[in-house]
């Protein structure tokens, strides 16, 4: 039996722009080798933040239903929208109260926190260790190829437009050499007040 | 001293080969004995298995590339050969453009599923073995020769973690065109259809539907390739290109090695075909 | 060696679930129904562990027909297969979790749109057009990718279906005593004719 992890496969990865974020996944959802659906996004919206999830299918439903449930919850209580560092705390102990059972899956945190106007990335291990990151966050099963294009492709600064294109080959061509990720990808350009989602046609095997 | 000198004073390549190995040599075949280095232990085939074999230890120390569609079938106007071109070592796809199916000589194919460099070399072995038939019989050697030849090779090797599982493809004057399946346990099989390998009953389904021994050539080639398709769309450790041949009574036609990419896209976008994939963001 | 196999089509959910019942080498029981009406237009087929799978089946159907009486409503396909898997997922975390597959066919009784979901043991949740679970999903997929189109009609979609049974008598080593069929339309669930007579050769 294989890892939790890698049973259904799927791909994330996160990248820091100027004055803007960009956040993709794969769209596969497999049972080892077996592909049983090709749309399957792994990326999910909290108001102005998105959070990636990537490894076990059943948690990744679990966990985005749980923080659809408390972001709602603190949205209610605040009167404001959540922002990207305080859902990246959020995250990490939630997933901490899971520490003895924990949920199989790699979070990736992306926003812009509308009052500084910062770009913020963030991404997590299993039981909630937040790794912060300046440039880029990757996870899944392909996260060695990621890391790979990414270290390759990304470099400071980058326009929304050139982020599109550099998050979208870096992980399509990623997503090329893993056998488990693929079959199409989902790319948000989150910028201060416009987000662009896209569909990308990846190879199909 | 004259030990020594004698030692050393003897011509360099007089020691490169023994006596037996000039003797075996010389033989017109090489003989089917174990030649091969073995584990200096006491079970060798218990420790290869127990170190190469996948399936009974996911940690193997030594990965051997698996995953892969093959599938060749008989119709009226000979045989259709087709295969994927992606290799695996778990779940990383190290190549993508592998060729699986080997031009044994110019009317014999082999396919290659399994371990990469057991079909690779053992296929090629048997090309020789192949000439070597013609060089002494002055005629072709029958399809069913060729993979007796084969099946009692791997047999031989039988538990020593040997891996494939492959099908001969040809057409001869006294068969017609015939087609054998050889694995490496010792099976050898006889028939007008076979799939091999991870994707091989996705390629099945889409084969048997359609499948009849009238098929025109036209329908043939395209039917191993839809099936081909059909299988790397499904089957993660299937991919990359199809490659496709057709073997008819004066050798074998090779009719491309296409990338499945742009072939995917005008399936289902000119057919209808794969419903199930979205190219449009709702 | 359990078939489960469902098709959406035009205004139609096709059910499709093997009728052999068997325990280790024997088949108890050749005409068994692994199938369960959860409301009006919703269906839902089982495979999985024995005593598991009728177990959850009819402690999920009690459930929705219970959300019926109670709200004199019933819960659409989409909001069963979201119940089906927060009951499914926290069975996986319990001390003793169910081992069932599931797929829930079904058509909106408001949008009248058809739907399927796929949902296996460890409560992953797909909706999808076809879909299929253990060895058929092997078989099945790739004749279902060739063949099917979202706007299929009825009489298109049991020969699809016709398909893929076929497929499976072709190449499954094991006898699985052909299949219970039902469609789910706008007016219900109805259980269809099916001939499983027929022999089928491998070529």
């Amino acid at each position: 039996m294989s890892s939790p992890f890698s049973i259904n496969g799927g791909a994330c990865v996160a990248m820091v722009g100027k004055d803007c974020v960009a956040i993709a996944c794969d769209l596969r959802l497999g049972l080892q080798s077996l592909t049983v659906s090709n749309n399957f996004p792994k990326i999910f919206s909290y108001g102005d933040v998105y959070l990636g999830l990537t490894g076990l299918a059943t948690d990744v439903s679990t966990v985005s239903d749980l923080f659809r449930y408390k972001v709602n919850m603190y949205r209610l209580r605040e009167e404001r929208n959540i922002s990207p560092s305080t859902m990246a705390n959020l995250v990490s102990s939630s997933l901490y109260e899971k520490r003895f059972g924990p949920y199989f899956v790699s979070p990736v945190v992306a926003g812009i926190d509308q009052k500084t106007g910062k770009p913020f990335i963030c991404g997590f291990d299993s039981i909630g260790c937040i790794d912060f990151a300046k440039d880029f966050i990757v996870s899944g099963t392909a996260s060695d190829q990621l890391f790979g294009t990414c270290e390759g492709l990304w470099e400071p600064d980058l326009a929304p437009e050139d982020l599109f294109e550099t998050i979208s080959q870096a992980l399509l061509n990623a997503v090329d050499r893993d056998a488990l990720s693929g079959w199409g990808a989902h790319v948000y350009i989150i910028e201060k007040d416009k987000v662009t989602k896209r569909l990308l046609k990846g190879r199909q095997d | 001293m004259d030990t020594l000198v004698a030692r050393y004073s003897q011509p360099m390549f007089e020691k490169e080969y023994s006596e037996e190995d000039q003797l075996e040599l010389c033989q017109p075949t090489p003989s089917l004995s174990l030649k091969f280095a073995m584990p200096p232990i006491a079970q060798p085939s218990a420790w290869l298995r127990a170190a190469t074999d996948d399936h009974a230890n996911p940690n193997c120390p030594i990965k051997i590339a698996h995953g892969t569609t093959t599938l060749a079938f008989r119709f009226q106007g000979g045989i259709i050969v087709a295969t994927d071109s992606r290799a695996t070592a778990g779940n990383w796809i190290a190549s993508q453009t592998v060729k699986k199916v080997i031009e044994i000589n110019n009317c014999l194919l082999g396919t290659m599923a399994g371990g990469a460099a057991d079909c690779q070399y053992w296929l090629a072995y048997l090309g020789m073995q192949c000439r070597l038939h013609e060089l002494r019989h002055k005629r072709r050697i029958s399809v069913a020769a060729a993979s007796k030849i084969l099946a009692n090779l791997v047999y031989s090797y039988k538990g020593m973690g040997l891996s494939m599982g492959t099908m001969c493809a040809g057409v001869t004057p006294q068969e017609g065109p015939a087609l054998y399946y050889i694995d490496s346990d010792g099976t050898r099989l006889s028939g007008n259809l076979f799939c091999v390998g991870s994707g091989q009953t996705f390629a099945y389904g889409v084969l048997d539907a359609e499948y009849r021994y009238d098929l025109t050539e036209k329908e043939a080639l395209e039917l191993g390739s839809r099936s081909i398709l059909a299988a790397t769309h499904r089957d993660a450790y299937s991919g990359g290109f199809i490659n496709l041949y057709h073997v008819k009574e004066d050798g074998w036609v090779k009719h491309g090695f296409s990338d499945t990419n742009p072939i995917f896209w005008k399936t289902k976008l000119e057919k209808g075909e794969f419903s199930n994939v979205t190219s449009e963001l709702v | 060696m359990e078939v489960l196999l469902g098709i959406t089509g035009k205004d139609f959910t096709l059910v499709a679930a093997s009728k052999a019942a068997m325990r280790g080498a024997t088949i108890l029981k050749a005409s068994d129904d692994k199938t369960r009406a959860l409301n009006k237009h919703t269906l839902m087929a089982f495979s999985g562990e024995a005593g598991d799978t009728i177990q959850f089946a009819e402690y999920i159907q009690a459930n929705a027909q219970l959300y019926s009486m109670r709200n004199n409503i019933d819960l659409s396909p989409s909001a069963v297969a979201h119940f089906v898997r927060g009951e499914l997922a926290s069975s996986l975390r319990s001390r003793k979790p169910y081992n069932v597959n599931l797929l829930l066919g079904g058509v909106d009784p408001i949008t009248d749109k058809p739907s399927l979901y796929w949902l296996d043991y460890l409560a992953s949740l797909a909706p999808l057009p076809y879909a299929a679970h253990g060895y058929a999903q092997y078989y099945c997929l790739s004749i279902l990718d060739k063949h099917h189109h979202p706007d299929i009609d009825y009489e298109q979609g049991l020969k699809i279906l016709r398909m893929c049974t076929d497929e499976l008598k072709r190449r499954l080593p094991i006898d699985f005593k052909g299949m219970l069929v039902k469609v789910i339309t706008k007016d219900g669930i109805k259980e269809v004719e099916y001939d499983d007579e027929a022999r089928i050769a491998c070529p």
